[in-house]
Parts: structure tokens; sequence; C-alpha cells
């Protein structure tokens, strides 16, 4: 076939070559694959590590931030039920802060570090071709970065980070970290969500991590080949679309859930809900008392009972 | 600024061109006016430029170098960037131009290339990606291997589109994950030996959204489809199809409108089976 040889030629022709055999074509093929030992674990694991980077956004951080988002906005229903639910999560033990950190935070940092590394590998063009995916574009590694800082410090106020007590009582209460207290979990959660500028700011950082989610399923549908022509793109954009604003309802829902029992009579209500849960499963014997998981100084009536 | 004649045209157009001298020498603006003609397109404006050799200001100057080639937009050679959006200067039409911008034609090579001269850059980037992902059929040899596989309609119908792609390179300047590859050459390196240091790094760099839409090609020719595992492993090497960003600017600017965003799908979807393979199986 003449044809297929001449659409080699000019190929190679047009790329400034004088005509070349055949051979050199495969033996340059060959250089071109050879493993320079110079290029970075980065570079030669580029396809692997991306392909991670974007199952990891889905499983475990995307699904676990869509559980923790329904299960804080479980608080509306009431704190006792947000109680109940925080319990479930407790019941690990000692476990916890192994399935913290394989499932949860190992995965964010490896998302949100290599994500870093990605937005430096681009130079977004959005005011030279203001299309909508070229937007969305820009729109993911710019809530990328609000998400990653957003997270760190989410954690550090409410976490705290590390479970260390000479960390925890140390060094991150004094700046006003580690305020949840997952015995007191409704109340002490509510009262670390009272001033505007952290609602302000959790609202823009769980916008951002929704928004980060459910465009990313969208690309991720792309990247792993599941919908390929732009009709079907069309149809799972929408439906990402559909599942980002009812995760972004939730979330805001549970940061004014958590407000509301935050101060004043729901605060009232919510810590003798937790502090009769308390006391209950430490009757029962299903608890040990565990002082560093409740609030400081904890509600004096129930307290006194034992 | 612009005095009209009495249909409404302007006597003159206004072009802003970045020109550069050399590879890797800086570049400057420079101001053209030349007069109006009916059904113009940007060659027949660089055309009047070359023939003017004069500045705005009457200065005489050397022609703006550009490249170009067949001149009804199936070369891809006179690619460059027209008031900001990459497209050919063949098929850029001025009427056009001045209806979006009365004031002036703005001309700029192409940014994702090193310049030769003007407005001509070097795509050989391009065709070394083709070369990366093996864009061919090796049916080369000495004896008649008589005819091949028939393709059906429905093959036909999904392989032509992609066929039309003539490596102008649009779908790359316009791409935010394709960044400029450009090498300065050293203290006595031969010819030879700067072709190779090109040729490497460009093997490094992200391949593109044109030679990732014809690795699908030539992997849906039935043909062609013997070599498929080698081009979607070329493709997930460095610089391969992990590196899209879907900004999908590709789909939208690309002049022979080629579904660019199902070709990159449907290459990663094949990544994604061909890498779960070779784990299982081999």
């Amino acid at each position: 076939m003449p044809a297929a040889g001449s659409i080699l030629y000019y190929t190679l022709g047009v790329a400034g070559k004088t005509h070349p055999t055949h051979f050199e074509v495969l033996s340059f093929w060959k250089v071109a694959r050879v493993n320079n030992p110079q290029t970075s674990f980065l570079v030669r694991h580029e396809f692997l590590l991306r392909r991670l980077h974007s199952l990891s956004g889905l499983i475990p951080v995307g699904a676990y931030m869509v559980i923790h988002l329904m299960v804080n906005a479980s608080v509306l229903e009431s704190a006792g039920v947000f109680q109940d639910k925080v319990y479930l999560i407790h019941s690990l033990g000692k476990l916890l802060p192994v399935v913290e950190w394989t499932f949860i935070f190992i995965p964010i940092l490896f998302h949100g570090l290599f994500g870093l590394v990605i937005i430096k590998g681009g130079l977004p063009n959005t005011s030279q071709y203001p299309y909508q995916a070229n937007l969305r574009y820009s729109l993911q590694r710019a809530s990328g970065v609000v998400a990653f800082f957003f997270i760190m410090w989410h954690v550090f106020h409410m976490h705290g980070w590390i479970h260390a007590s000479w960390w925890i009582d140390g060094v991150a209460a004094a700046w006003g970290g580690a305020q949840f207290k997952p015995y007191n979990a409704a109340s002490t959660a509510g009262m670390a969500l009272q001033s505007g500028l952290v609602i302000v700011g959790y609202s823009i950082g769980v916008l951002a991590c929704v928004f980060h989610l459910a465009n990313g399923i969208w690309t991720m549908g792309i990247t792993w080949g599941v919908w390929t022509s732009a009709a079907a793109q069309q149809r799972a954009s929408r439906v990402c679309t559909v599942f980002g604003v009812a995760l972004a309802v939730v979330g805001l829902s549970a940061i004014y859930g958590m407000w509301q029992v935050g101060h004043g009579e729901g605060l009232e209500k919510a810590r003798q809900v937790e502090d009769a849960m308390y006391a209950s499963k430490r009757a029962s014997g299903v608890l040990e008392d565990q002082p560093h998981k409740r609030s400081h100084p904890p509600a004096s009536h129930t307290e006194n009972k034992h | 600024m612009t005095t009209s004649t009495h249909d409404g045209n302007p006597e003159a157009i206004n072009v802003r061109v970045l020109r550069q001298d050399g590879p890797g020498q800086a570049s400057y603006w420079q101001r053209h006016r030349i007069a109006y003609e009916h059904d113009m397109n940007v060659i027949s404006v660089l055309q009047k430029i070359a023939t003017q050799s004069r500045d705005a200001d009457g200065q005489p100057v050397a022609p703006v170098a550009w490249d170009c080639n067949c001149l009804e937009e199936v070369c891809g050679a006179c690619t460059m960037v027209v008031n900001g959006k990459t497209q050919q200067a063949c098929t850029a039409l001025v009427d056009r131009l001045l209806a979006e911008n009365p004031a002036e034609i703005e001309l700029r090579p192409m940014s994702k290339f090193p310049v030769l001269r003007d407005l001509m850059v070097d795509r050989a980037r391009m065709f070394q990606a083709l070369k990366r992902v093996k864009a061919w059929i090796p049916v080369d040899g000495y004896s008649d291997m008589g005819p091949g596989p028939r393709q059906s309609q429905s093959r036909q119908q999904l392989a032509y589109p992609l066929s039309e792609c003539m490596t102008c390179g649009c779908c790359v300047e316009a791409c935010p994950q394709y960044t400029k590859i450009e090498l300065t050459r050293r203290n006595g390196e031969t010819d030879e030996q700067f072709a190779t240091r090109e040729e490497e790094a460009y093997n490094r760099g992200f391949v593109g959204a044109a030679a990732i839409s014809q690795a699908m090609l030539f992997n849906e020719n039935p043909t062609g489809q013997m070599n498929a595992d080698e081009r979607v492993d070329a493709l997930t090497a460095e610089g391969g199809i992990q590196v899209c960003g879907n900004a999908q600017n590709c789909v939208v600017v690309c002049p022979k409108e080629i579904p660019l965003t199902k070709s990159i799908a449907r290459a990663g979807r094949a990544a994604t089976v061909r890498s779960i393979k070779r784990w299982l199986d081999t």
C-alpha cells in the first residue's frame, strides 16, 4: 500500500527530515523509549500517579466527604441523632486513628499535594479562551487549592490534627484548634461555628469542596473513558450538576444546623441530651471514662453524678 | 482614525504584528497600515504588508515572514494567533475580523512553538508526537500483501472526521496543559546533536490532542488495530494522555471540527483497559 507509506514519509518529511527508511523510524522509536535513569519518580510513574490521583478523589476522599456532610446534616434532626452517629464512628475505639489516617488523612494529603504538582504543570488561559469547560478547568484548580487549605484548617480547628495530649492540650487548643469533642459532638461543633468569620470560611470551604467533587466526577468520567461522546459528556455534566447542587444544600444545611445547636436554648438542650447519653453509656458499661473526648468543663449538673 | 468611504468600508486597515527577527530573539510589536479591499483574508493582508515593506510610520522595514501553502484550510501551515484566537490565516476573513474589532487586526505567532521568524513557527513537536504514537499503518514491505480487511460503513464514518486532521496545532495552542518547549543551541553543538536533544525534549512533553486523536484513528482501522497496544502504551508513557486536564479548548478551536474530546475519552478508556490488563496478565 503506497498510500500508507506516503503518509509515513509525509509525516517525517514535514518534520524537517529527509525521507528516512522504515528501519530508522523503528530505531528512533527505541531510542525514545529507552529509560532515562535521570527521570524522577514522578515522571516515570506519571500515568499511574495521575490515575491514582483521579481515583483517590472519588474513593476514598469524595465518598468520605459525602458521608461526612450527610452525618453532619443529621444535626438538623436533633443533637441526639448526630451524637448517636458520632458514637457509632467512635465505636472503632483504638482503631479509629488507624482508619482516619489510612482512609482519610493520607488520601487527602496525597490528593492535595499531588494536585499542587498537577496545577504547576498547566497555564490557565481563560481570558484568551473563555469557554465553559475551560472556565471549569481553572475553577477546578482554584477550588482544589481553596479546599486543600480549608481542610487543613478545618481538621486543625475541630480535630487538632494529631491525638497526642501534649499537642492537643498544649498547642492546638491554645491556637483555637481541637474544639470538637466527640462525646459532646453537636454542642462543641456548634460552639466552634458561632463567629461570622468562621461561618463564612466554612461556607466557602464546603462549596469549594463540593464543586471540586462534582466537577471532578465529570472529568474523571472522561479520564477513565466512562463517557466518551460529546452528548454523553453533556448528559453526565447535567447529572454531576444535580449531584453538586444537592450536596451543596446538604453541606450548608449542616453548617446551619451546627450553628443552631451552638448557642442559646439549642446549646442547652444539646448539652442535656449529650450528657444524658454519656451517662447512660457509662452506666451500661459500653464506655470507659474518656474525659479527653468530652467538653471542658463538662456541664456541672450531670457530671456531679459520678 | 479610520475614515470610511461612501460604502461604509474603511479606507485603510490597521494591522499590529508581533515580530521576531530570529529564533530565541526578543519579540516586538510593529504597526502597519494597508489599503482596504473587499473580501481580503489575513494572507492577502500579509502580502500587502510585504509589498509595502514599510510600517505605519512609513519607515522601511523587512517584510513580515509567514508560512502558507494550500490557502484552503487543509494544510495547516498558515496557523497563527489572529485577534487572540488561534486559526488559519487563509480562512481568517478581514471583513469578519473588522466586524469584531474595527480598530485593528492583531497578528501573533503561535505561542506554544519555537518562533523561526515573525509569524513562522517550528511545529516539529506536532510531527514528533505523531511518531511517538505511531500514527501510521506499518504495511511497507517487498511482497504484495494483498488487500486489507474491509471496513464497515459505521467504522468509516467514525474514522473520516479524525482523518481530516492537518496537524495545524490549533488544539495544542489553545490547550492550557500543553506548554512551550524551546531549546537553545549549545556552543559547538552540531545540527544533528541539537535535533536529537530537541526530539528527546519533545518526547517528554505532552503529546497533545491531535496525536491522541490520530492514535485513535489508526487503532480503529482494521489493519492499524494490530499495533493498538503499542499506541496505547505510548499514550500512557511520560507526557501521555494523563496530562490532559479536560479544559476541552481543543475541540472548540479545531478548524476541522474533529471530535477531539471524544478521541481523548476513548484513549482514556483504552488506557484504563490496557493498564488493568498489563497489571493482571503480564
